[in-house]
């Protein structure tokens, strides 16, 4: 069996189980899981809003990590280097990809819980920068005309995946418009043990999309990769036939 | 179990509507658009076999 048809194969597995999970996550969070006490049924935005959060700080540090190899590798080994520059810009997409939704549902949930859409407090404005970083990355390597634009960019992701640690503590860091942490804040934070399958299954669910997107997008880089260097040892071939 | 306060008049409601449809378009809008991409990446690789099959024929 070629190699090709086992990663499709794999790949349309991984497709379905996801769906599967999102869409048991999804019933989870808006049949199952109670209302909550306080805020009502527009609580159950917290199901997507915060797993989706969760992982627009997750993948920065791909982006991160790979680009640090881009830039180890670049002269050393081109391929390779060519191999992680597809997975930091598969990555930065993904996270610009889940911090919008993160943005989106945070202000969705904020107009009916808090009365405002939006208040520049450390939380929403850190992540608003995050946003606007891996936009100007995406901006800079759609619209760079330059040969260093994937130097350029790694060095970039290098800068903005120092701002993920100031979103993660915001909320600790600084009393906020924004609610403290439920997870990892503290003896008394948490939610109701009834909550939790929800809660649970819609990380689950939401990461292994996250992880399907990325490795979906990497292999069509790749596939762009690989177009571009046929074309340029094309030309370069043509070149020499008209030399000969 | 019902789930028709989920499309009542209620701001709470269009919100948590709003916040849940959203994030199913933006993330399948961004899947379906990869798998655009991923067919039309495939597609430009039918001229270049074209144009080697011609090349060859005048060979």
């Amino acid at each position: 069996m070629k190699r090709s048809h086992i990663y499709r194969t794999v790949g349309m597995v991984w497709f379905v189980l996801t769906v599967a999970a999102i869409v048991y996550a999804t019933r989870l969070a808006l049949v199952v899981a109670p209302t909550e006490a306080t805020m009502g049924n527009v609580q159950r935005i917290f199901y997507y809003h915060v797993p989706t959060s969760m992982l627009s700080l997750l993948f920065p540090y791909v982006n991160f990590v790979a680009s640090l190899f881009y830039l180890g590798w670049r002269r050393r080994d081109p391929l390779r280097a060519m191999a992680a520059d597809a997975v930091a810009i598969s990555a930065a997409e993904v996270t610009v990809v889940f911090s919008s939704l993160s943005l989106l549902t945070g202000m969705l949930w904020g107009r009916a819980a808090w009365g405002i859409w939006w208040t520049w407090d450390a939380r929403l404005t850190s992540m608003l920068l995050l946003w606007l970083l891996y936009v100007s990355y995406l901006m800079l390597r759609k619209l760079s005309s330059t040969g260093q634009t994937q130097t350029l960019a790694a060095v970039l992701s290098v800068f903005a995946a120092v701002d993920v640690p100031i979103v993660f503590m915001s909320i600790r860091w600084w009393r906020t418009q924004h609610p403290a942490p439920v997870f990892f804040g503290g003896p008394d934070t948490g939610i109701d043990p009834s909550m939790r399958p929800a809660f649970g299954w819609n990380v689950l669910g939401w990461a292994m999309w996250g992880v399907f997107l990325l490795v979906f997008r990497y292999a069509l880089e790749r596939r762009r990769q690989e177009r571009e260097q046929e074309a340029a040892l094309k030309s370069i071939e043509g070149t020499l036939e008209i030399a000969q | 179990m019902r789930l028709s306060w989920l499309f009542g008049s209620s701001m709470e409601a269009h919100h948590l509507l709003a916040a849940y449809v959203a994030v199913w378009l933006i993330q399948g809008g961004y899947a379906g658009w990869i798998a655009w991409q991923w067919v039309c990446a495939g597609k430009e690789l039918q001229p270049d076999l074209s144009l080697n099959s011609s090349d060859d024929d005048d060979l």
